[in-house]
């Protein structure tokens, strides 16, 4: 197989993530309970053993640097998989994702916090957990802080803050660190309009200054605004992908056609 | 496969892409393990959030706070000295039973916190498991670390107590090696069921229990020589039994230890760090999708 690292010609922009032939499996079902240990237990188990389901059925996929990649797709068609391999939250069962620099993802809003630690102990946590040196964390505070509007909030317990308060601490920690991959996935839908507004401008910061931008969401207007690449996944699969226009057109088309049916 | 296979996707004409972040390559792909040994102290500054995160919890919103480290042992303390030496007047030697005692209390206070709080560490982070690449092993290590000042605070009373009753043992230097020992023991344990209760809870059910039975299967508050000789086949193969052991002898002056319990004590912690090792490094690929 040819390293995907070797496809860069001087006139291209060097991978950001390279995907192939990837797979992710999940088993179905309570995992584990009494019901089912019994079952195994006396070989009745025929009707609970694994039903399983596989989210990703062999995707390849290029990034660039620099690219803003958009996925679209139904529900279960493996967006979220492909970002949770991405940010490192779980692995595929198949198949390979070559990951280039620093990946801040933001898988859900406001929920990849500890209650009981500050604002300010939870940016900590979360750039220590990335990597992101204690220095640029420090550097980064005021900024991120004004940006999530929480200046006078950041030495409270997160358990006290209103869900428009994790939202905006959610969005600001996902994007004012440095990182070379900023990864979103349906975020944007929990905000109100005047900060969706704010947090598409800083998403367009990033791929301006040259990041890779990958972004998830059901607001296809949204995904247009933002990114130059579109990858259409369906049932696991790429159905489509290449610049947005193209796809997401496609892509509107077929769901305007499955309304008609 | 083949660059055929890829789907179409030109790259971008978008010169000047800014130097990398990090200059990391990272590969996903299906590996039973993808922990190192290294992980241990690159996840450091993350421990170090979580593990004074840990301490800060326990004793917030209390009234008394921190001062329930000193009250902890305290109250444990008189519950032996009714217990044990009121009761069954036990004999601790050539040691006055308070010293006896609170070393013992020591190593006990720094094991039953570390399991409490490592057992469930991956559970009561469920939401940085599933939404966060945060190290997973930096939970349980955490927990480790935030059990410290409680030991920190009884190990203090037993040198304070030894040395006021002149048993204090200059041996008692060697205690950091006594401490790197607990700590690897503990540690192997909390690898063993902190995993196993992301995929089970039975764990967080039995372990208050477990904790409570094995107080009573380790020579803390009273001396292996009083024990028949059944009872002391089954307490010497208790891993913290040789390590009080150990321990006593490096801390008080006139006090002879059986060697056994420490040659088991010494063998379980090497193969309890390992396996530790081994069963959360498997099961830490998949903490996500099962906890």
């Amino acid at each position: 197989m040819e390293r995907s690292s070797s496809r860069n010609g001087p006139d291209r922009a060097p991978i950001a993530i390279s995907a192939q032939g990837l797979r992710k499996r999940y088993r179905l079902g309570e995992l584990h309970s009494l019901r089912q240990t019994i079952g195994r237990l006396t070989r009745r188990d025929h009707m609970v053993e694994s039903r399983s389901f596989e989210a990703l059925a062999g995707v390849n996929l290029d990034v660039y640097r620099g690219d803003a990649l958009g996925i679209v797709g139904s529900n279960g068609s493996g967006k979220s998989t492909m970002l949770q391999i991405l940010a490192g939250t779980t692995l595929p069962t198949g198949g390979l994702m070559e990951i280039h620099g620093r990946v801040i993802p933001l898988l859900a809003v406001a929920t990849g916090f500890h209650g009981e630690l500050t604002g300010r102990e939870n940016v900590r946590l979360f750039a220590a957990s990335l990597r992101v040196p204690l220095e640029a964390t420090e550097a980064r505070m005021d900024a991120l802080t004004a940006f999530a509007e929480l200046e006078n909030h950041m030495d409270t317990p997160i358990k006290r803050y209103s869900s428009g308060m994790l939202a905006r601490l959610s969005f600001a920690i996902a994007m004012q660190f440095p990182g070379d991959i900023y990864v979103f996935d349906e975020v944007l839908a929990v905000v109100d309009g005047e900060f969706e507004a704010r947090c598409l401008a800083e998403i367009r910061r990033l791929y301006s200054e040259g990041r890779t931008v990958v972004f998830v969401s059901h607001k296809l207007d949204q995904v247009a605004e933002v990114c130059n690449r579109v990858l259409w996944l369906e049932h696991g699969k790429v159905r489509q992908a290449g610049p947005s226009n193209d796809v997401l057109a496609a892509y509107a088309q077929e769901q305007a056609d499955h309304l008609m049916q | 496969m083949t660059r055929a296979e890829l789907p179409e996707y030109e790259a971008v004409d978008r010169p000047g892409a800014p130097a990398l972040e990090s200059a990391t390559v990272r590969w996903a792909r299906p590996v039973k393990r993808r922990l190192r040994v290294s992980d241990l102290w690159h996840d450091i500054p993350v421990v170090r959030v979580l593990a004074a995160r840990d301490f800060k919890v326990k004793y917030k919103q209390s009234i008394l706070g921190p001062l329930w480290l000193v009250f902890q042992p305290l109250a444990l303390l008189a519950g032996f000295l009714i217990a044990f030496r009121g009761i069954a007047d036990v004999q601790s030697a050539s040691v006055p039973y308070v010293v006896f005692a609170l070393v013992g209390l020591a190593a006990w206070s720094f094991f039953q916190a570390s399991m409490t709080i490592g057992t469930a560490s991956m559970v009561s982070n469920i939401m940085l498991v599933r939404f966060t690449p945060c190290p997973r092993l930096a939970f349980p290590i955490a927990a480790l670390i935030a059990s410290l000042p409680a030991f920190a605070v009884t190990i203090l009373a037993a040198f304070v107590a030894a040395g006021v009753t002149e048993n204090l043992s200059p041996r008692a230097v060697l205690l950091p090696f006594g401490l790197i020992w607990l700590f690897l023991l503990t540690a192997g344990l909390v690898g063993i069921t902190a995993s196993f209760t992301v995929r089970f809870r039975d764990t967080l059910s039995a372990m208050p229990f477990l904790l409570q039975v094995g107080l009573f299967l380790a020579p803390v508050g009273y001396p292996l020589s009083d024990l028949g000789s059944s009872a002391r086949a089954l307490v010497d193969l208790n891993p913290l039994t040789g390590l009080i052991e150990a321990w006593r002898w490096m801390m008080l002056s006139d006090y002879h230890p059986s060697f056994e319990p420490i040659g088991i004590s010494l063998a379980l912690t090497a193969a309890l760090a390992v396996v530790g090792w081994l069963v959360f490094s498997r099961i830490e690929t998949t903490m996500a999708d099962e906890i």
